[in-house]
């Protein structure tokens, strides 16, 4: 179940933990699971199977004042036939849109993702766009400069990762963490209605709510 | 598409999402496509609120509403019981992970043209205007009966066989009168009529165990509301079973189911063809298969105000016992509000159904609507309730029943537990779905 409550930091000071809801959203197999095992396990695979039995997978940033920790939701592969459930974005406070800098196509889509974030999330939602497989920088089609336009003039952050090499992968996740707000309102994880999660044979205690206290 | 799959099934209504979840926990390769563009189908919940209006050919008045997008409007009113089937199979496969509940405010019952609260203490017992004095204490000698009485334990029952026993005679023992013979067999067993006073009196027990199971988990009421409304449950379902290899195919027409000497091999969308060994839908691709065994109307009402006399309850459900209103079968009201993000701020959606007895629908459901107050905005429809002829046995295709009156999902829930013992032979195991499930802590 998602925690909250202080942290028991590396300089063993007291910090507070905020917990935010981040989705990773793209075309098929421009590698936004590898990312995701990249930064939460530090693996890779040269076969990436569709991780199966993750609901989500958490991992914890820290910063100077706050531990930011993610709660990261992968598509499940809902992606492949645009199947993609709005519940999968609702209360996101953070995404992810991959491209493949080898594939013309998925920059595309993934301008079409933007949109749809900014058409259907919430307005403060923090959005990176990752130009993944930098590594194959010998097959570049998408140059750096045209995307790094293109999210600027849409307030976005930028970085290009590779999931092989480990570049820029823990990077783009601290700037993510960087630029949340780190407030009552918005320190909620999950799907932040305000409502309560169930969990097992338990009375009253409501398990959802805020995290920055 | 052109793969195959041990199952393909048709529709992500709940319960076909349900299945899917269950069929790929148990290690199936399963293909799950849907005719629409989203989720849901019946059990969709509609947003933004232009859609309903369109739906219903109903032009939308301008800046009355709030933002659209803010609705979330079911087509299929209920609440989940606290410590009901459906509670069970989202805390156990883990897809109560993806969702937030809220309690239901209070449950009120219909009395001779008002409604009251339904009790959930002694305290608002001994206020309570449903009983008097000497019925209450007879009430309440039955509650603490049913709440000691353990089916193992015949010493429990105190010279009273449920099982052999009708509930009319469980009532004499405790000499309850008619009023509250109503209100316990419609406001607590959730009963949707009156066949169950002659049938035995453990059938009712065990409802109202449940009901009270239920209270004991969260306190304001039995009930419980997913935020951003029903259709958040088929979406749950469906993660879950694409989380285990589950493919999704939204708006994708299925034309055929292909069969073979009177068993299924597959399905064809357009030029495609997916081949299966089952099939899993609901009764809307099968039309030769399924038979119109009743009607239910249902009125989705738009308030800016909540229910009168709910103590101005943001949620709420109300039951009109059939006696009461001398019908068949019981008139239900829900209420849901803008704290469920379902509404736009400051605004109610009411929902009245029953099954339809007569030919004027409309007017059955009238009491309901007038315990409303003033009403912005109603959209009457009346669905088939489609039930299958094939069993599956022979063709493999495994058919869903449509979704019944009743206020609550046990019925949902027990019609998708027996599809999947009669399709794998098996019940389902709880236990292979990973417990780790998604919550991975890396520190
Ligand atoms: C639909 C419904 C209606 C209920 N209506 C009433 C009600 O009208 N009045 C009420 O007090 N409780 C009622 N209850 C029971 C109530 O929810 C609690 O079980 C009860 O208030 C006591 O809870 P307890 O856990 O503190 O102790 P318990 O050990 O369960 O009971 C404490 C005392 O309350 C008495 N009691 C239990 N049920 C009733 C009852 N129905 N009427 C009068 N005394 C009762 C017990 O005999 C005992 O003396 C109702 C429960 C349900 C499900
Ligand atoms: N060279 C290279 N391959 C990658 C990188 N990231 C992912 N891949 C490969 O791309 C394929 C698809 O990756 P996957 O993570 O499944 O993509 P997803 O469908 O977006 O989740 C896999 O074969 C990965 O091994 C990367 O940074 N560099
Ligand atoms: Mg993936």
């Amino acid at each position: 179940m998602a925690s909250r409550g202080t942290a028991q930091r590396p300089n063993g000071t007291q910090g507070k933990i905020c917990q935010f809801k981040l989705v990773l959203l793209g075309e098929s197999a421009v590698g936004k699971s590898s990312l995701v095992l990249r930064f939460v396990k530090g693996q890779f695979h040269e076969y990436q199977e569709s991780t199966i039995g993750a609901a989500f997978l958490t991992q914890t940033v820290c910063l100077e004042e706050t531990t930011v920790k993610f709660e990261i939701w992968d598509t499940a592969g809902q992606e492949r036939y645009h199947s993609l459930a709005p519940m999968y974005y609702r209360g996101a406070q953070a995404a992810i849109v991959v491209y493949d800098i080898t594939n013309q196509d998925t920059f595309t889509r993934a301008t079409t993702w933007v949109k749809e974030l900014q058409r259907q999330a919430s307005p403060s939602i923090v959005i990176a766009l990752a130009g993944n497989k930098a590594d194959l920088g010998n097959k570049r089609v998408v140059e750096y400069e045209e995307a790094q336009a293109y999210a600027e003039e849409n307030g976005l952050l930028f970085m290009e990762t590779s999931a092989k090499t480990a570049m820029n992968v823990n990077d783009i996740f601290l700037a993510i963490a960087k630029k949340l707000p780190k407030n009552e309102q918005t320190g909620n994880a999950g799907t932040s209605g305000q409502g309560r999660r169930l969990v097992e044979s338990e009375g009253q205690k409501p398990t959802s709510g805020n995290c920055c206290k | 598409m052109e793969e195959e799959y041990d199952a393909i099934v048709l529709g992500t209504g709940l319960k076909e999402c349900i299945l899917s979840g269950m069929l790929s926990v148990s290690g199936k390769k399963i293909l799950h496509i849907d005719r629409n563009k989203y989720y849901g189908g019946e059990s969709a919940s509609i947003t933004p609120l232009e859609e309903l209006f369109s739906k219903f050919n109903v032009t939308m008045p301008a800046n009355q509403y709030g933002k659209g997008r803010e609705w979330n409007v079911d087509l299929i009113p209920k609440f989940l019981m606290a410590n009901g089937l459906l509670v069970k199979l989202l805390i156990h496969t883990g897809v109560t992970r993806y969702l937030e509940f809220k309690s239901v405010e209070g449950s009120y019952v219909y009395k001779s043209g008002k409604i009251s609260k339904v009790p959930i203490d002694q305290q608002e017992a001994l206020t309570s205007d449903l009983m008097g004095i000497f019925e209450k204490r007879r009430f309440k000698n039955f509650l603490v009966w049913v709440q000691n009485m353990q089916e193992d334990d015949p010493k429990s029952w105190d010279n009273f066989d449920p099982f052999n026993n009708s509930m009319s005679l469980l009532y004499s023992k405790f000499s309850l009168d008619k009023n509250t013979q109503d209100f316990t067999g419609h406001a607590l067993a959730l009963h949707r009529n009156d066949d169950y006073i002659s049938q035995s009196a453990i059938i009712t027990i065990r409802r109202i165990k449940l009901y009270s199971d239920s209270l004991a988990r969260y306190g304001k009421s039995p009930y419980l509301y997913p935020m951003y409304g029903l259709g958040e449950l088929p979406q749950g379902f469906a993660r879950l079973s694409a989380i285990y290899g589950g493919t999704y195919m939204l708006d994708k027409p299925v034309d055929e189911i292909i069969m073979e000497d009177g068993k299924v091999t597959g399905v064809r969308s357009g030029q495609e063809i997916a081949k299966c060994k089952q099939v899993f839908c609901d009764p809307t691709y099968v039309p030769n298969l399924v038979k119109k065994v009743g009607k239910v109307i249902r009125c989705i009402c738009l308030l800016d105000h909540p229910i009168p006399n709910t103590n101005a309850a943001l949620s709420t459900q109300i039951i009109i016992p059939q006696k009461q209103v001398n019908r068949k079968s019981d008139i239900y009201v829900s209420v849901v509000s803008h704290t469920h993000q379902v509404a736009a701020k400051g605004w109610f959606i009411a929902m009245v159904s029953t099954t339809v007895e007569t030919d004027n629908p409309e007017l059955e459901i009238k009491h309901g609507l007038d315990l409303l107050g003033p009403i912005s905005q109603k959209f009457v429809y009346i669905s088939d309730y489609l039930e299958p002829i094939d069993n599956g046995s022979e063709s493999q295709i495994f058919i869903s029943s449509s979704y019944d009156a009743t206020t609550h999902f046990e019925t949902t829930c027990l019609d998708v537990l027996s599809i999947f013992k009669k399709a794998t032979g098996e019940e389902f195991d709880f236990n292979k779905v990973k417990h780790e499930l998604g919550d991975e802590d890396i520190q």
